[in-house]
């Protein structure tokens, strides 16, 4: 594996030089990035809570569906990116339900959930398809204009400036609310929250709907904002969802740090797309497990217990300590 | 007489809250059989039992936590049903709890708000904080991250948070075991305060005489499930009390440490001394069998065992005091072989453990009676015998198979010289009582004849009886030349058993007293300077 990750590196090494001056790599880590981030927001709200959650990839791949079948139908943006939001809470609400209300494992509602919707997504793909043109990027004048990142910061697709007011939500929610200040104490030490008069358990489900909420816009996102592709694919999500799990560890349970993650993720996914668009010939499969290679190394570094919320994936029952 | 007018007066009051009947069981065990107790607004009502007693089933009860199988809750005139803790909350009954209701990773004022339904505003609530802190005289600084605070700080903020919300009637369940002498006695003050002045009901739960004679107005006495005893403070003494919680005649001099009345260890201890000075000089004389040496353990980059350095002799019981969670678990552990050292070093008769490998202070002949007997002393499935076997489990094999003749024949040795009441040696572990259990664990390590031995909280959870027999196993110990190392939060025990007693806190050694300078003052001051310590550095903070 390390081999593996060596020849990737060098080869990476080497191309480094055109990709700090391509904008097209910018613009594509920027994208990538923004995707990741609306998942990664809403996990972080869920794991806050206590909620190690799987099931954000199938709650992307709901969003990224539905939003692409809703824009078919409806050819209205905003319509369908609402329903994307809509797609990801229903499976935020199963995921809730099974591991916070009926006390099954968590992981194993998470995976299920996870193979059932990408199954699930997949067969009506099959019988209904779900068409999208595309979103015209919204050039802003002049800002656009700047050399190099330019047109990575301020050349998106309207929907990718999404996650400017989502993200400040995400952070206002946890730190400035009284249910903020819930989530954090029954990701803590339920048994306290528990003791002090708070509903542990909807606590949690409430912040699982809200991973799926932000999770299913990125799926909606994910579909309408791309330059290159149109339309759902299956593999489209592609993991995405793992990898927000990822960028959260990474930042330590901290909002800026899974940025930073997002940030970091959505490289190492731009390289992989851009290095042959360059003129780079590297073995196709060997370019699309970087970004999984990289979280993996980058999870195993940085996921110190010291800083995660203490009862992470811990199910809380009343009158066991 | 002169009391009955007043309590003609009192009664007149209706009382805060009353329990009529209520009874739980848990499988065969009755905590509460049928109690029957009020609350009167302006009095503190202490509650007291042994361990096991059912004290904390019936506040439990109270708040919501535990539903009772029998019986009725009056409150304000009409039975209410508290169905858990917010019920018990809008009621108007508050509790401070000993462990369980703090976020360790929030603020003070974010704890202090945790559970309210007022407006979420970060500086009102500071302010409020601030205000009821005052009220009260409980400084506390309310940005400050309670995982960073003492225990005494912690059960301020329990405290605070409780007032805050003004409740009718508060419970308080052993309140004072995570506190020093001195933050005891100022949460005594406040008590006073808030019963006086604001017309409070409060229930102080303890198993302590000397706190419950001191800040009650009133005791209920509860043994084995049942109230067993109800008086006025002022008409109660220490002895009457001793025998009612026990159900029989007990010398208060001798229990005095299981009581927990450390005056009276006080006075034993004058009488004492002169004894005692001679013996310590014998015992200085004798050669150091165990020695930590700058042991130092980092944890989550916190040093939890902090250079920590204590010398025990053969036959010297060394007692380890400090408040809980200083290091004292880690200190066990490390004895157990179950942490590796950073730095320093344990040596046992000159001969150096090799840290981090399992068993290996075992080999050098350390036993160790742990902290929780249920999580690394016992295992509750496995029988008494397997129990008593298990560590040393090649004495009682043959050719690699355990020879169950021998073993039960050790076992039923063991069983009679140390007075286990089991069904046999084939009875579960699980199924002993407490002190059973504790002497199964007493028997074991002392069975391969150690050269050291480490009881760390030996008594806690136990009964009385079972609290006496186990001092009296320790000084015998010692008496037949065992290097004791004795590791207690129970100042009393403390003071009764040891020879010598070092103060522990933050994982460091910050104070040595001899038996016979040792006063439960000096050592409540000694340990008082840690809280003070505490309260500097918040001072800085701010
Ligand atoms: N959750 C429980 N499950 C089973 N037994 C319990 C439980 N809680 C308490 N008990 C038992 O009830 C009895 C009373 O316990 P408790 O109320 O904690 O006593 P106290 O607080 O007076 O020491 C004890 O014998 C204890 O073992
Ligand atoms: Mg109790």
């Amino acid at each position: 594996m390390i081999a593996v990750l060596g020849v990737v590196l060098a080869s990476a090494a080497s191309a480094v030089g055109d990709v700090l001056s391509s904008e097209a790599m910018y613009q594509s880590a920027m994208r990538f990035a923004i995707v990741l981030a609306f998942a990664a927001a809403g996990e972080w709200v869920a794991e806050r809570a206590g909620t190690l959650n799987i099931s954000i990839e199938a709650m992307m791949i709901g969003g990224a569906y539905a939003s692409a079948v809703a824009f078919g139908a409806f050819d209205i943006v905003p319509l369908a990116l609402l329903v994307g939001v809509l797609a990801g809470v229903v499976v935020a609400l199963v995921q809730a339900h099974l591991s916070h209300q009926l006390s099954i494992d968590q992981f194993v509602v998470g995976l299920t959930l996870n193979l059932f919707v990408l199954g699930l997504a997949l067969f009506l793909d099959s019988k209904w398809e779900a068409v999208t043109s595309v979103v015209k990027p919204t050039r802003l004048p002049v800002l656009h204009d700047i050399p190099v990142v330019g047109e990575a910061l301020f050349g998106q697709p309207w929907p990718m400036y999404l996650i400017v007011p989502v993200v400040p939500l995400a952070w206002w929610l946890v730190f400035r609310t009284r249910w903020g200040l819930e989530i954090r104490s029954v990701g803590d030490n339920p048994q306290s929250a528990d003791v002090s008069g708070i509903h542990v358990n909807r606590r949690r489900r409430e912040s699982i709907m809200v991973a799926g909420a932000f999770a299913g816009l990125g799926g909606g996102v994910l579909v309408l904002g791309q330059i290159s592709i149109a339309g759902y694919e299956s593999g489209h999500v592609g993991l995405k969802g793992i990898i927000a799990i990822a960028a959260v560890i990474f930042g330590g349970w901290t909002l800026r740090g899974t940025l930073m993650g997002c940030v970091l993720f959505g490289y190492f996914f731009a390289l992989q797309q851009t290095l042959p668009v360059l003129g780079y010939r590297i073995n196709a499969q060997l370019a699309a497990s970087l970004p999984y290679l990289v979280a993996l190394l980058v999870t195993a570094v940085f996921a110190t217990r010291t800083r995660q919320p203490r009862a992470l994936a811990q199910p809380f029952v009343r009158g066991l300590t | 007489m002169g009391f009955g007018g007043e309590g003609a007066g009192a009664t007149a009051l209706a009382p805060a809250v009353g329990l009529r009947g209520v009874t739980k069981r848990y499988g065969p065990v009755v905590a509460c059989a049928g109690v029957d107790l009020e609350l009167m607004p302006g009095e503190v009502h202490g509650i007291l039992g042994e361990n096991g007693a059912g004290k904390s089933t019936l506040m439990k009860i109270l708040i919501g936590l535990v539903q009772p199988d029998e019986g009725s809750i009056e409150l304000g005139g009409r039975d209410v049903v508290i169905h858990d803790p917010q019920t018990a909350a809008a009621l108007g009954i508050g509790m401070v709890h000993q462990h369980l209701s703090l976020v360790e990773a929030l603020t003070v004022w974010e704890n202090v708000l945790l559970g309210d339904a007022s407006r979420f505003d970060r500086s009102a609530a500071r302010r409020q904080v601030m205000e009821t802190a005052e009220h009260y005289g409980l400084e506390i600084d309310p940005d400050r991250r309670v995982g960073d605070l003492s225990a005494g700080l912690r059960q301020r903020v329990e405290l605070i948070k409780c007032l805050r919300r003004d409740p009718k009637i508060l419970i308080l369940d052993e309140p004072t075991s995570v506190l020093t002498p001195g933050e005891s006695e100022q949460l005594f003050t406040t008590l006073r305060d808030v019963v006086a002045a604001e017309q409070r009901a409060v229930a102080l739960v303890s198993h302590k005489l000397a706190e419950i004679l001191h800040a009650t107005d009133r005791i209920t006495i509860m043994r084995q499930g049942r109230v067993v005893e109800r008086s006025r403070t002022v008409e109660a003494t220490a002895s009457s009390l001793a025998t009612a919680m026990v159900g029989r005649h007990v010398n208060l001099r001798s229990s005095a440490a299981a009581l927990g009345v450390t005056d009276l260890v006080d006075d034993e201890r004058l009488r004492a001394e002169r004894e005692a000075a001679a013996a310590a000089a014998a015992v200085a004389a004798r050669p150091v069998v165990l020695d930590i040496d700058r042991a130092r353990v980092v944890h989550d980059g916190v040093a939890v065992l902090d250079d920590l350095s204590i010398q025990v002799r053969a036959g010297e019981i060394v007692g380890v005091a400090g408040v809980e969670g200083n290091g004292q678990r880690e200190l066990g552990d490390l004895l157990s072989s179950l942490v590796t050292l950073d730095s320093g070093s344990v040596v046992v008769n000159g001969r150096s453990a090799r840290t981090g490998r399992a068993g290996c202070m075992a080999e050098l002949g350390i036993g160790v009676i742990p902290e929780d007997r249920h999580d690394s002393g016992c295992v509750l499935d496995l029988s008494v015998a397997e129990n008593l076997v298990l560590d040393r489990i090649g004495s009682v094999a043959r050719l690699g198979l355990v020879d169950r003749k021998r073993m039960r024949a050790r076992a039923l040795e063991l069983m009679r010289e140390f007075d286990i009441q089991a069904a046999g040696p084939d009875a579960p572990f699980g199924s002993l009582s407490g002190g059973n259990q504790q002497r199964v664990v007493l028997a074991r390590e002392l069975g391969h004849d150690p050269t050291v031995l480490v009881a760390a909280q030996p008594t806690r959870g136990l009964d009385v009886g079972a609290i006496e027999y186990m001092s009296g196993r320790l000084r015998a110990a010692a008496d037949s030349g065992i290097a004791v190392l004795l590791v207690s939060t129970e100042l009393e025990e403390i003071l009764e058993l040891s020879d010598r007693i070092v103060v522990m806190s933050r994982g460091r050694v910050i104070g040595e007293l001899d038996r016979a300078e040792a006063t439960s003052e000096r050592l409540g001051l000694l340990l008082g300077g840690v809280g003070d310590d505490h309260d500097r550095s918040r001072g800085d903070a701010a």
